[in-house]
């Protein structure tokens, strides 16, 4: 495998975009309002109180941290591959001496980079006016660095198995549609996992979605006591080996079945 | 009659273009259940751990959650298709194909914004009527001519209003044609699910009155609820107003400065 050339690509394609920062900012800010719209929902649901144990300026830490956590772990390239596919522009990646995984790989940095010059900023703006309490631990903060990690490995790696079937299928990318909703629905942006009510909550715990955004933050924010973190994490790293085998799988069948037509 | 001859002619190509992706159909109608589903889903949810937001039960959310789906769908059957050509992505003023849209004999504003249409966007608007009909059975109130007379209007108000800000945006493309303006009132535009009293002071006075994508579900759930007082109805059509002879003389504006593209 030729690293070099990747690590070029991915330097080249870092460059490029920061060109073309306004269009990748607006898609940061259209990622963090639905969030923000959760947000006063749930604060305005707690009141003085709290909901299910969180307070409004805990509710307000989860949402903010959620918000780039998110953005971290979104993987934008998925929606592209299979148009790449379609076109049939990936016969030039397979004539590369290297992986083609190293051209999804080099716009993930890339599109991070971007994101979060946006969010970062953005973020720490709200907070200023919201003032979120986070109460962190260096324990959670060494924590959060695996739990990230995976989450975004799951969500890159699942994302890019179903965006791979568009070797068989034009319109794959429908069912990256179908990830969305799911991560939307039980992937902690709806609601904490917590306020969900009791069904939803058990799919939540047992489907990969949660571990692709919501679990990092719980993490981090210190929701989960010993037990809950380390099933968490079986879970996690569980759902991310079979992504990743998944990918493999579709990936050397499909491109055994890959023809490209015309020139 | 001339015009609606002519729009009768745009429908008729736009459907004619549309009907031959029939695949097409399928995935489409997947977006609008998962579009409707989340709907639906969240308000359970929420209305899961609490009674009301702000004064608005679960049938008034319901309501609201309506008007957003119907002007959701209005907006993609043609407003939004339409401005987007010119003013969205690679649209014409960008790439200077406007030349050719200039050149035709016929009022700049009315063709461009009834130029294209997604005939599949009815599908949505019956979505939409249900969610709103199904509100209307959880109210429970007696329903009275005012009330319907008041309700369509508001709603009409809103269409309009919807019209004008996306209006007004695309004309700001003429001044800065890399900038995908209309993109930020389709972000904004989500935070009209829920009733604009949700929001912290600043923002809903800015998403009253400046993008009053707020307004343009709250106002018409409201007719429907029975608690729009007749002085919010006048000020709400004048408003309207306002707004639409403020949009047409930006876009106007706009037009002067256009210069076309070529290098």
């Amino acid at each position: 495998m030729n690293h070099r050339g990747g690590w070029e690509l991915i330097k080249n394609t870092w460059q490029s975009w920061i060109q073309h920062r306004g269009f990748f900012f607006l898609l940061a800010f259209g990622w963090m309002l639905p969030l923000l719209v959760y947000l006063f929902i749930w604060s305005d649901a707690a009141g003085e109180g709290t909901i299910a144990g969180l307070t409004q300026e805990k509710l307000a830490g989860y949402y903010l941290i959620l918000i780039l956590v998110n953005q971290l772990t979104y993987a934008t390239t998925n929606w592209t591959v299979g148009d790449h596919i379609r076109l049939g522009q990936i016969s030039r990646w397979l004539l590369q001496p290297m992986s083609p995984i190293y051209h999804a790989i080099s716009q993930e940095i890339a599109g991070k980079v971007v994101f979060m010059l946006f969010s970062v900023p953005i973020t720490g703006l709200l907070a200023l006016i919201i003032r979120p309490q986070i109460n962190l631990s260096w324990q959670q903060g060494l924590l959060f660095v695996p739990a990230i990690t995976l989450a975004w490995g799951l969500r890159f790696f699942w994302g890019y198995w179903l965006a791979l079937l568009a070797f068989w299928a034009t319109r794959a990318d429908s069912l990256l549609a179908l990830q969305d909703t799911m991560i939307f629905l039980l992937g902690g942006h709806l609601a904490p996992i917590s306020l969900l009510p009791r069904g939803m909550q058990i799919l939540a715990l047992v489907l990969p979605f949660r571990y692709m955004s919501a679990f990092p933050v719980e993490v981090l924010t210190g929701q989960l006591d010993r037990g809950e973190t380390l099933v968490g994490f079986i879970i996690q790293l569980g759902w991310t080996i079979t992504a990743v085998a998944l990918y493999r799988l579709v990936w050397t069948r499909g491109v055994r079945r890959y023809e490209a037509i015309g020139g | 009659m001339h015009h609606l001859k002519i729009i009768g002619a745009f429908l008729k190509i736009s459907s004619q273009a549309e009907l031959a992706y029939r695949v097409n159909f399928w995935i489409r109608l997947l977006h609008s259940l998962l579009n409707l589903v989340t709907g639906v889903l969240s308000l359970v949810v929420i209305f899961n751990q609490v009674e009301v937001i702000r004064g608005w039960d679960m049938p008034g959310a319901l309501a609201i959650l309506g008007v957003y789906l119907l002007l959701g769908a209005l907006r993609s059957l043609f407003i939004g298709p339409s401005l987007e050509s010119v003013a969205g992505m690679d649209g014409e003023i960008w790439t200077g194909t406007y030349d050719f849209t200039l050149l035709r004999p016929l009022d700049q504003q009315f063709l461009i914004s009834f130029r294209h249409w997604r005939i599949f966007a009815f599908v949505d608007f019956t979505m939409a009527l249900g969610v709103l009909i199904y509100a209307q059975i959880l109210l429970d109130t007696q329903l009275s001519l005012a009330m319907v007379l008041s309700f369509t209007l508001m709603l009409l108000a809103a269409v309009t209003l919807l019209y004008a800000v996306l209006l007004a945006f695309s004309a700001l493309v003429f001044w800065n044609p890399g900038f995908l303006f209309t993109w930020v009132i389709n972000d904004l535009f989500q935070l009209a699910r829920y009733p604009v009293g949700l929001y912290p002071g600043w923002l809903r006075l800015m998403l009253t009155w400046i993008i009053p994508v707020g307004l343009m579900t709250t106002i018409p759930a409201q007719a429907l609820v029975g608690t729009l007082t007749p002085w919010m109805l006048v000020l709400t059509l004048a408003f309207t107003i306002g707004t639409f002879l403020l949009a047409t003389w930006l876009f106007r504006q706009g037009l002067k400065k256009y210069a076309s593209a070529s290098s």
